[in-house]
């Protein structure tokens, strides 16, 4: 197969094998079932993060096992798109292991990482896709690109138009993405980083919408990235694939979007460890993407930051970094709303085990995105601090890090504590975050001190750290 | 003994297994089993019970589908049976159910389809991306009780008014119930385009559905 697969992933979604999508469902519930026994994956609620090498090598043949097995959904024609085994081993080996995000001064290189690797985290920040109010996205964005730990910048999903509630597929969702790029551009020029990477525009829906947001001189750029969605559980359509055309012949990177359901098809943590490590497969033989968002989330509550959510992102991430060149980002989505001490205990958890797990950092989905304007930079700081502090550190040491951080907020996953949106937490002249909010950050950052993470000068240490490599 | 065969169709519908749920169905209607009593005291019981296990997560979609798709084997005899005897049908009532226009999201409104299906209704799913105009056709032509539009997102939202707007404008609005649901949705919404009714949770929309079909 060569680079450009796309006529080869046409010509088989219109020859692969026909399957109702429903049947497609029921076969993966029912395989993924048969894989979690034969490769005997096994989830323990004390052991969030296992120090087992080989469950995380088992997890990876398991799902490449799924691949060959059911190959990839297009639901545009329903027909299964199937690859052989050399294929994907072809496809995964040259899967990009080191990018160069943004431009000039502000670039940032991005590297495949090891567990319990030194490589530092590169920190993506921003709205992760989550609700944002026409009126403080342009402030939102700026709050998060200004932080110094900050290394590109994500989006929000912004519902009205001049007011208007934006219908997908007419010419309000063109002109408000537009718009959105052209904010997105303002705002890190404004925070004195204008190469800053900007990952994606969350707001368009179509095809259409996302590429008109490639605007060279005022939106989006080729060092800038797009999100190509993949649909749950393994499948992609024509409109998500032409994307994958358009951003290719750009030059810009494409951007891996999964969202793996906690208790959906794949079933519990384990069979959704291995479709979440199956649907990065995926985005390397669909989409030749540039690097992978592990988005996985609870069917029940939509965040990641409970037990199942943090063992499949351990777990996942060590199967990847073990097992390919991957650049794989975790993305955290707690429960818990700004301006809250629980934010930063949902939030430190998942960072740390990004940290020795082989994953970047991405953050912060605040209320799982249910609530509207709950993103500021202050929290995307805090995870790059803990990330950063974590390094070094044996997954053993993170578990027990990782549980006790979990005591904090697990009694109140299913009723969180929502706090403050932006506006109410963050002077809007000054983009200055208000006592209220900083509290409850230096808090957590105190206790996590106490508790033997180096919250004062890790971030240092991982910065000189990036210099040598 | 038919006790016995009752108890281990509750068990094949617990574990998913269609095949021994098909056979022990068609055993047990032929020991005499009411029909119409094997639905509301068997197999509604049973998928509530899994509803619930469910809904707190200590069971997974996997499960549910797996029971839902083992009743529907159930379902399929019965209403055969009832049919074949002249009884009147088992169906709680019709609902036509679709994701609504611009919306590519399955997994919610599927759970909902297995529960409505598992308690007794006759469900018609359009699937995703649903026009307004096609979900007012199909509710007439399928003679629909209740019409069911699920937006997971909030770009969608206005597809669920355009929806309730265009039977409205027909004159068909007062013929059928119209409820709405799905993760952008609120029963303020609901009350803002006039719908019958909203539920956060698929277990809630059967309950909605039996209210307002009653």
């Amino acid at each position: 197969m060569n680079r450009n697969r796309l006529t080869t992933i046409v010509e088989r979604s219109e020859s692969g094998p026909y399957m109702k999508e429903a049947d497609f469902d029921m076969t993966l519930m029912k395989t993924v079932m048969k894989l979690v026994k034969e490769y005997q994956i096994e989830f323990d609620p004390m052991v969030l993060v296992p120090s087992d090498d080989d469950l995380a090598d088992r997890v990876y043949q398991a799902a490449v096992e799924l691949v060959l097995e059911m190959g990839f959904y297009n639901q545009s024609t329903q027909r299964r798109i199937l690859f052989s085994r050399e294929e994907i081993d072809q496809a995964v080996s040259l899967a990009p292991f080191e990018l160069l995000l943004g431009e000039g001064k502000d670039a940032v290189v991005e590297r495949h990482r090891e567990v319990e690797g030194m490589e530092p985290c590169c920190m993506h920040s921003g709205p992760t896709g989550t609700p944002i109010s026409e009126q403080y996205h342009g402030l939102i964005l700026q709050s998060c690109a200004q932080e110094q730990l900050v290394d590109c910048l994500g989006h929000g999903s912004v519902a009205t138009y001049q007011g208007q509630l934006i219908i997908p597929g007419t010419p309000l969702e063109i002109l408000a993405a537009q718009r959105d790029a052209v904010q997105a551009r303002e705002s890190i020029r404004k925070a004195g980083r204008p190469g800053m990477h900007i990952e994606d525009m969350a707001l368009p829906l179509t095809c259409a919408g996302k590429i008109a947001t490639f605007m060279p001189d005022k939106g989006m750029r080729p060092s800038d990235g797009l999100l190509v969605s993949q649909l749950p559980e393994l499948k992609t359509d024509y409109d998500q694939l032409s994307r994958v055309a358009y951003l290719s012949s750009m030059g810009m990177h494409i951007v891996d979007l999964m969202t793996p359901l906690i208790g959906g098809l794949g079933g519990g943590a384990q069979g959704t460890a291995i479709v979440t490590v199956a649907c990065h497969i995926l985005g390397v033989l669909l989409y030749n993407v540039s690097y992978h968002f592990m988005g996985h989330m609870s069917l029940q509550l939509s965040h990641n930051t409970g037990p199942m959510g943090l063992w499949i992102q351990a777990v996942a991430g060590q199967a990847l970094s073990r097992n390919t060149p991957m650049v794989s980002i975790n993305d955290l989505y707690p429960r818990a709303g700004l301006g809250t001490e629980q934010i930063f205990w949902e939030v430190a958890a998942g960072a740390m085990i990004g940290a020795v797990c082989g994953l970047h950092q991405h953050g912060v989905g605040a209320t799982c995105g249910n609530e509207l304007d709950h993103t500021s930079g202050l929290e995307a700081r805090f995870q790059a601090e803990v990330a950063h502090a974590a390094l070094g550190r044996s997954r053993k040491e993170i578990n027990d890090l990782v549980l006790t951080c979990l005591e904090k907020y697990q009694d109140k996953l299913v009723k969180p504590d929502l706090g403050k949106p932006f506006p109410e937490i963050v002077d809007l002249d000054t983009l200055e975050y208000s006592q209220e909010w900083l509290d409850p950050y230096n808090k957590v950052k105190e206790e996590l001190q106490i508790m033997g993470l180096d919250m004062v000068g890790g971030w240092k240490k991982a910065l000189m750290l990036r210099r040598d490599h | 003994m038919t006790e016995k065969l009752l108890t281990k169709l509750g068990d094949a519908i617990k574990d998913g297994d269609e095949e021994s749920a098909d056979e022990i169905t068609l055993q047990v209607l032929d020991k005499g089993v009411d029909p119409l009593e094997l639905i509301q005291k068997l197999v509604v019981p049973t998928l509530s019970e899994i509803g619930r296990r469910f809904q707190d997560f200590e069971i997974f979609l996997p499960e549910l589908m797996m029971a839902g798709a083992a009743a529907e084997r159930v379902s399929g005899h019965v209403e055969a049976a009832a049919l074949k005897a002249g009884t009147p049908s088992t169906t709680l009532g019709k609902v036509v159910i679709g994701q609504a226009e611009g919306d590519m999201h399955d997994i919610g409104r599927n759970i909902v389809t297995t529960m409505l299906t598992a308690h007794g209704f006759n469900v018609v799913d359009l699937g995703r991306d649903v026009t307004a105009s096609t979900f007012l056709e199909t509710a007439k032509k399928e003679g629909a009780d209740i019409v069911a539009i699920s937006a997971l997102m909030t770009t969608t939202l206005p597809a669920q008014r355009r929806t309730l707007s265009i039977f409205s404008e027909t004159g068909e609005r007062e013929n059928f119930k119209i409820i709405v649901g799905g993760g952008a949705c609120s029963p303020e919404w609901s009350d803002e385009v006039e719908a019958d009714g909203f539920s956060p949770d698929a277990a809630g929309a059967v309950e909605l559905c039996k209210k307002l079909a009653s």
